[in-house]
């Protein structure tokens, strides 16, 4: 059976880490099982060494993810070494007390995506090995919160390796009410998370603009284009803003509308002002931001809208196609 | 439903993991199978396989100075601390995808509103030091970033309530029936998914129901004691409101602008239509409550089946529009009583054609 991945890659790391000087490929390859029973000792000009190197580049990548920094060094003679050196590897040191570890406990738990649950929870054993404290009950200090962070786009992962690495990306888009997906491409910045959906900031490249897309609506794959970003990144990308726009938060002006008395609690809390006409019917002063119709319509003959008449004809409209239906 | 299956093994996972525990077991002699794997958040089968690969590896194959660890099953020897040199040892920094998790996992904690101010200075210090420690490896996680959001006042109560196991009267915002109802809760648990919500007993419907903060309109804590009953609480990865299979079924089409539908309502299918629409095939206990639905997507959209609802939703929107028509000629009378011309913006409502009953 060949010798499993893990085994492989504790092997490498620990003789790099534990070198005082560099080593070199021929002598990593002699030196762990792992590649001696895959491709035989180093010393033959053996077919196998160009399966050896790829799998020596993608296990330092590997090492790499995990944090390791591995230095390549060429001696004297020319030769190709490699070490982990103490100075650029040792965590500095930390000192966390019981209350602070339970904090980070708490927190390392929220991820619900393989890939950050799993850095999570290596950042605090790192953390741990370093002398964090443990919790005597995780959840003692905390009550009942089970705070969770929700990851269900698939676009996630790679869009969130892409804003790491200042990779620029191209995906097909559907917006929200296209029919049919178009290409896109975005150097993109930063990904945010409000109220349960992942949104992209980035540059659109064909727009020549910044844009805001929601990951739901990536269809297909995300793939990498090479080369850098032509646009500046802003110190501070403001996802949030945007998508409140959209969702009609951002309200810049009022409306004036008749509520059945007892109906529209939503409206009544937002409302600025309430005044109760006595017939069964209120009279409500409320935001007028993106989306209003759409959600007065919902309230059907609870709602009467006063003013603006731009608000109400949008509404009659709506009400008219549904009464055709 | 199956169980969920077994978590597959990963190398990198696992490489991480076996070398923060060679630092911790070298200061550790004897440690506990038990606490080891509590301390390191896996369980004791993960620690026992991380334990069987451990005797395989060493700085060097060739010079035979694997290291020599093992367990009899309650606790962990390592007879040749030696073998790894102290540089080999040592605590490792954090890579940039460790940092970003954990930092933006503790930034986003930290503004969950009702978290004790105490856990959150806690919370904030910790956040502080991590960054300072992560160093580079920390500027990456400002890429990435989330918020929770939750009712600050309604959520320290239901989180009061819960540690001094007391039961809640709430008023509830139904929006499915535009109702707000009085119950009485005993709550059991605070889920942050994207909106806040509490997991309790309602004593109303005695049964199990998820409650959004947001739409809980006034709460009390009661001086009875709560007392929900043993439940098996819910995988948190499912979606929250699971349709049953017996719930009966609805048929939505929706134009291109109405494919909103399918991302935020759990469906068992979607079907792409030619004019770029979809065809959405949806379960719920209520189909009555869909009715906004309806309404709400206007002409983007129409309710198939069950004619019922389809039939309700036309009913609604006339007698909507009939108030229209009052104001219409509330209107009118005003501005003709002013002695000005009828307004010129608002639209008549005219009775379509085969509009009528039939």
């Amino acid at each position: 059976m060949a010798i499993a991945k893990a085994e492989r890659l504790m092997n490498l790391a620990l003789c790099l880490l534990g070198t005082r000087r560099p080593l070199s490929k021929r002598e990593l390859r002699d030196s762990i099982e792992a590649y001696v029973e895959a491709f035989g000792p180093g010393n033959g000009a053996s077919g196998s060494d160009d399966s050896f190197n790829r799998m020596f580049e993608r296990d330092k990548d590997d090492l790499r993810e995990l944090g390791l920094v591995i230095e390549t060094v060429e001696s004297l003679d020319g030769e190709i070494g490699y070490m982990a050196r103490r100075d650029s590897n040792r965590l500095p040191p930390i000192t966390l007390d019981a209350e602070e570890a339970a904090a980070l406990g708490l927190a390392a738990k929220v991820w619900q995506q393989a890939r950050l649950a799993g850095a999570a929870s290596g950042a605090l054993q790192k953390l741990r090995a370093a002398g964090l404290p443990e919790d005597v009950d995780p959840y003692g200090s905390h009550g009942a919160l089970e705070p969770r962070i929700p990851v269900h786009e698939a676009a996630f992962e790679p869009l969130m390796l892409a804003c790491r690495d200042r990779r620029p990306v191209a995906f097909d888009y559907r917006k929200a009410t296209a029919a049919h997906p178009e290409q896109r491409h975005v150097e993109p910045w930063a990904l945010e998370c409000w109220r349960g959906h992942w949104y992209l900031a980035g540059w659109d490249r064909d727009r020549g603009a910044e844009r805001v897309f929601r990951l739901s609506r990536i269809t297909g794959k995300v793939r990498s284009r090479g080369g850098r970003y032509t646009a500046d990144v802003p110190d501070v990308v403001t996802v949030r803003e945007t998508v409140a726009s959209w969702a009609g938060e951002i309200a810049d002006r009022s409306a004036r509308i008749r509520l059945r008395a007892g109906a529209g609690y939503p409206l009544r809390a937002k409302a600025t002002s309430v005044r109760e006409l006595g017939d069964g019917w209120d009279e409500l002063e409320i935001p007028y931001g993106h989306g209003l119709d759409a959600w007065l319509v919902e309230f059907g003959p609870d709602v009467v809208v006063l003013e603006p008449a731009e608000l109400r004809a949008d509404v009659v409209d709506r009400l008219r196609a549904v009464a055709k239906g | 439903m199956a169980g969920k299956p077994v978590r597959p093994v990963n190398a990198i996972d696992q490489t991480r993991r076996m070398l923060s525990l060679v630092t911790y077991l070298k200061e550790r002699p004897g440690a506990r199978v038990e606490d080891v794997a509590r301390a390191f958040g896996i369980s004791e089968d993960e620690l026992v396989s991380d334990l069987d690969v451990l005797p395989m590896c060493g700085t060097s194959f060739r010079g035979g100075d694997l290291l020599d660890i093992d367990t009899d099953g309650e606790r962990i020897w390592w007879h040749n601390p030696a073998a790894l040199a102290a540089e080999a040892a040592e605590p490792l920094r954090l890579a940039a995808d460790e940092a970003t998790a954990l930092l933006v996992a503790a930034r986003a904690v930290s503004t969950l509103p009702g978290l004790r101010e105490s856990d959150r200075q806690a919370l904030l210090r910790a956040t502080a030091k991590v960054e300072t420690a992560a160093g580079e490896a920390a500027g990456a996680s400002s890429r990435l970033s989330v918020t929770f959001e939750s009712e600050g006042g309604v959520f320290a109560d239901v989180d009061r309530a819960i540690a001094e196991r007391r039961r809640l009267w709430i008023r509830y915002y139904s929006p499915a029936r535009d109702e707000v109802t009085e119950r009485e809760i005993d709550p059991i648990r605070l889920v942050s998914v994207g909106h806040t919500y509490v997991e309790a007993w309602c004593r109303r419907s005695e049964a199990r129901r998820t409650f959004r903060l947001d739409r809980v309109a006034e709460i009390r804590i009661l001086d009875e004691p709560s007392a929900p009953p043993e439940i098996e609480l819910r995988d948190l990865s499912e979606a929250l409101v699971q349709p049953a299979a017996e719930d009966p079924e609805v048929v939505v089409e929706v134009g291109p602008g109405g494919r909103w539908v399918a991302e935020y309502y759990p469906h068992d299918s979607a079907d792409e239509l030619p004019d770029g629409g979809l065809r959405i095939t949806l379960r719920t206990p209520d189909p009555a409550s869909l009715r906004r639905l309806a309404l709400r997507l206007g002409r983007d959209g129409r309710i198939v089946s069950p004619p019922e609802l389809a039939d309700s939703a036309r009913q609604a929107a006339r007698e909507a529009l009939s108030a229209y028509d009052g104001i219409e000629a509330e209107r009118t009378a005003r501005v003709a009583e002013a002695g000005a011309r009828g307004p010129q913006t608002l639209h008549a409502v005219p009775d379509g054609p085969g509009d009528g009953p039939g």
